[in-house]
């Protein structure tokens, strides 16, 4: 069984600094012949910001028709979950944004509805990974960022201990990436280390 | 001269918690004399920051919708009081789309340089956030204020107060809050009686 990557480029700037860190991510998990991997610009992804109306509390799903409806299953399907943003303004871009919010869906299902996000035999499987960029060079640029996040993964039953984060600040301008001394070898030995961790998650059978 | 307030809401949802709090804000301005207005931004035609850096170079968005007009009512105003609701810790998709869009601000700032605000110019400018969170975790704002402050520092405001009430689940909504509404009305009040006292002397 091929481990499943859904990965979302968060940022409104196609190939900028968030995505080519994306990008060197996935290309270290390609090297392993048992990997598929999705890449969703989010920029064509089609989500629309959540409308708060609480509709999900009790239908169990979103009364929008949007692109959510196909990612809503392939966030449910996949074992990984991997979402880029740049940080704006000391936050997520608000398209990544949308998409957290729109996890609402899954929020209500699991805490209002008490229903599994995923099969049994699939749960406490599944990773999430982060990685954001910043112009700002400080330290504390991503701080705003990470509770939205872990929002995210909450809702769709990957806990805090299996988040992965990679977050380098300081890179500004398109390209600016490529002269970071560690962010590329920092991305693929994430993107191996992910890969051994759900490999070994997924043929070790029931896990807590 | 009158004084003039400003509300945006942020949340998608009309005439929820958070909207009702903004309003009692804007009741307690009004009441002591201030021209007061209020922008709902579902109702306004915009989308947020493409990124694309063009603002670095001219100082101006080329993204052309209803988001520079606001910037520029907000600019003109004295008060802003800026609502959203907490959204997956943070605030709305819909607010953080509109405060992206300052970016063109920024670049006047920082890299321009064709736009500063004195001190004075600040203390006679009062930045407000209103919010409510369902959750009652005491914590639950801390998230959302560094993206207000990014906004009220980007148009040369004084971000003086923050109004917010967590624990809606709980309250079953602001009107059962025992004194969020109060102390929303009581600081639009005195926020203007403030800054009529400032520019007047």
């Amino acid at each position: 069984m091929p481990v499943k990557i859904l990965a979302f480029a968060g940022s409104p700037r196609r190939f900028g600094n968030s995505e080519t860190l994306l990008d060197w991510m996935l290309a270290s998990m390609a090297e392993d012949p048992d990997v598929t991997i999705e890449k969703v610009p989010i920029t064509e992804a089609n989500i629309n910001p959540c409308r708060g109306c609480n509709a999900c509390e009790k239908l169990n799903k979103c009364i929008q028709r949007d692109g959510m409806d196909i990612w809503h299953d392939k966030i449910v399907e996949a074992d990984c979950i991997v979402l880029s943003s740049p940080i704006f303004c000391m936050g997520l871009c608000s398209q990544v944004k949308a998409l957290v919010d729109r996890a609402q869906v899954f929020r209500s299902r699991k805490y209002v509805l008490k229903l599994p996000i995923v099969p049994p035999e699939r749960k406490g499987k599944r990773l999430g990974v982060f990685l954001a960029t910043a112009g700002q060079t400080w330290p504390h640029v991503f701080d705003a960022a990470v509770p939205s996040v872990k929002c995210f993964y909450h809702v769709i039953d990957i806990k805090d201990a299996d988040i992965s984060y990679l977050m380098v600040n300081g890179v500004d301008e398109k390209g600016a990436i490529e002269h970071h001394p560690t962010a590329r070898s920092d991305a693929e030995k994430l993107g191996k280390m992910v890969i051994g961790e759900e490999k070994k998650r997924l043929g070790a059978g029931i896990q807590a | 001269m009158t004084i003039t307030v400003l509300g945006i809401s942020g949340s998608p949802h009309r005439h929820g918690n958070t909207e009702t709090l903004l309003d009692s804000f804007l009741d307690g301005a009004r009441a002591a004399g201030a021209s007061v207005e209020k922008v709902v931004l579902v109702d306004l035609d915009y989308t947020p920051c493409r990124g694309c850096n063009a603002c670095h170079k001219t100082g101006e968005c080329i993204v052309k919708d209803e988001a520079p007009a606001l910037y520029d009512r907000i600019l003109a105003a004295d008060c802003v009081a800026i609502a959203s609701p907490i959204y997956s810790m943070g605030i709305t998709a819909q607010l953080k789309g509109f405060i992206d869009r300052a970016q063109y601000l920024w670049a006047r700032k920082f890299i321009l340089k064709t736009l500063d605000f004195s001190p004075e110019h600040i203390k006679k400018h009062r930045g407000v956030f209103i919010s409510t969170a369902g959750q009652d975790l005491a914590h639950v704002f801390d998230n959302a204020f560094p993206a207000i402050s990014a906004l009220f520092h980007g148009t040369g405001f004084d971000y003086s107060d923050n109004i917010v009430a967590n624990n809606m689940d709980r309250y079953n909504g602001i009107k059962n809050h025992p004194t969020a509404l109060k102390e929303a009305y009581m600081k639009g009040r005195q926020i203007v009686q403030e800054l009529e006292t400032i520019k007047n002397t």
